[in-house]
This record gives structure tokens, sequence and C-alpha cells, in this order.
């Protein structure tokens, strides 16, 4: 008999520990460190640019502004496969 | 990033024959050069090329290439007989740059088509990062 609980106090626990971890969620933290790194190759590129206009060096100019595109291409990829998915939740019956 | 690594690898490469096709420009220019700082005439300007391991903690470790030194090529100059010239000796021998416009032409090609692999190594990488994002559309 003991074993038994009440159904709703199990479910509020769940909602409970969920809602602790929505606040620096896994996923959230990823999609932070990865915005991060973008930023920082996009200033790597920046700098690059700049160096360029100080006759600095085409070549590596031009390829730290292909790794900012892709970084940020990389970036764009996992930001549309999440709000898609959050689409899909959205569109669920309920 | 993995990818990024190798696009490193390919900067290194383009940015090595850029140093080679100053070194090659500079030979061009001083075909002629019977004065020189030294006293002697031009010597031909060489680079040496050495890998730089990129990343070694991975396995199949990548390696991009350095400019390590620029070196003077030790060949006899060139010796030719003009007693008009102002730098001849009493003989009238003239000693000119150890130079030979051939070679130089060749390793011009060598540095351009180099630069272009690199370039298209940099450019299927790329591809292949693109085509990769491609996945599940």
């Amino acid at each position: 008999m003991s074993g038994i609980r009440p159904v709703g106090q199990n479910i509020s626990n769940q909602l409970q520990k969920s809602e602790k971890k929505s606040d620096g969620g896994e996923f959230g933290r990823l999609l932070d460190e990865t915005i991060g790194k973008v930023a920082s190759v996009q200033k790597e590129a920046e700098e690059a640019v700049r160096s360029l206009a100080k006759g600095g060096d085409v070549a590596s100019a031009m390829i730290a502004m292909e790794k900012a595109d892709l970084s940020f291409e990389i970036m764009l990829e996992v930001r549309n496969k999440l709000v898609s998915a959050y689409e899909e939740i959205m569109r669920m019956q309920v | 990033m993995d990818y990024f690594r190798i696009f490193d690898a390919s900067a290194s490469g383009m940015l090595a024959q850029k140093i080679r096709m100053n070194a090659i420009a500079s030979n061009l220019a001083n075909i002629e050069t019977t004065r020189t700082e030294t006293g002697e005439p031009y010597r031909r300007k060489d680079v040496v090329f050495a890998s730089v391991v990129m990343d070694a903690l991975r396995e199949g470790s990548l390696e991009g290439v350095k400019v390590v030194d620029v070196v003077d090529d030790p060949s006899p100059f060139k010796v030719v007989y003009d007693p008009g010239h102002p730098d001849a000796d009493e003989n009238g021998f003239v000693r000119l740059p150890n130079i030979n416009v051939i070679e130089e032409m060749i390793n011009m090609i060598m540095a351009s088509r180099v630069y272009e692999a690199n370039v298209n190594a940099f450019n299927i990488s790329k591809n292949m990062l693109m085509k990769a994002l491609e996945i599940g559309r």
C-alpha cells in the first residue's frame, strides 16, 4: 500500500523539475555557445577586412570571411531545425 | 570547427606560395643587377618550406606549410665579357646575377598552379561542408 501515491503529486513534481531545467537548459546553452562562436568568427573576419584595408593579405581576409559565412550558415541551419520542431509541436492536435 | 582547420591548411599553402612569388618577382626584377649593399651582384633568392602540424591531437593529423627561411642561392655568378660596362673588372669581365630566366618562369608557373590547387582544395572542402548541411533537407 505504501508504494501507491496520488497521481497528481507525481506530475507536479515532474513539472517543477522541468521548470528548473528550462532556465538554463542544455539546448539553450548549446545554442548560446554556438552563437558566441559565430560572433567570434565574425569578429575575426571584421579584423581581417580591416587589416586588408591597411595592406594585409587578400587570401587570409577572404578565408576569414568564408569562415564567418559558413559558421553563420551552420548556426542558421540549427535555428531552422529548432523553429521547425517548435512549429511541429504548435500544430499538434490537443 | 573541424572543416576550419582544413581551411587554415589551405590558407597556409596560399600564403607560402605568395611568399615564394615575392622571391621570384625580385629575382626577375634584379636579373641584371650588378650592385647590391654587399658589393656583389644580386644573388638569386629561394624560399625554404617547412610543414607545420595544425592539429596533432586528432587522428589523421593535418599539416600546413610555412616559409621558414629565404636563402641566397650559392651557385656561381654568370661571367660575361663586356669591357664597356662600368662594373667590369680589369680584364673586362662583368659578374651578373646567378639567375636563369627559364628556371624562374618554371618556378612561377609552379607557384601559380600550387596556389590554384590550394584555392581548389579550399573550395572543395567548403562544398563538402555545404553538402553536409543539406543532409535531411
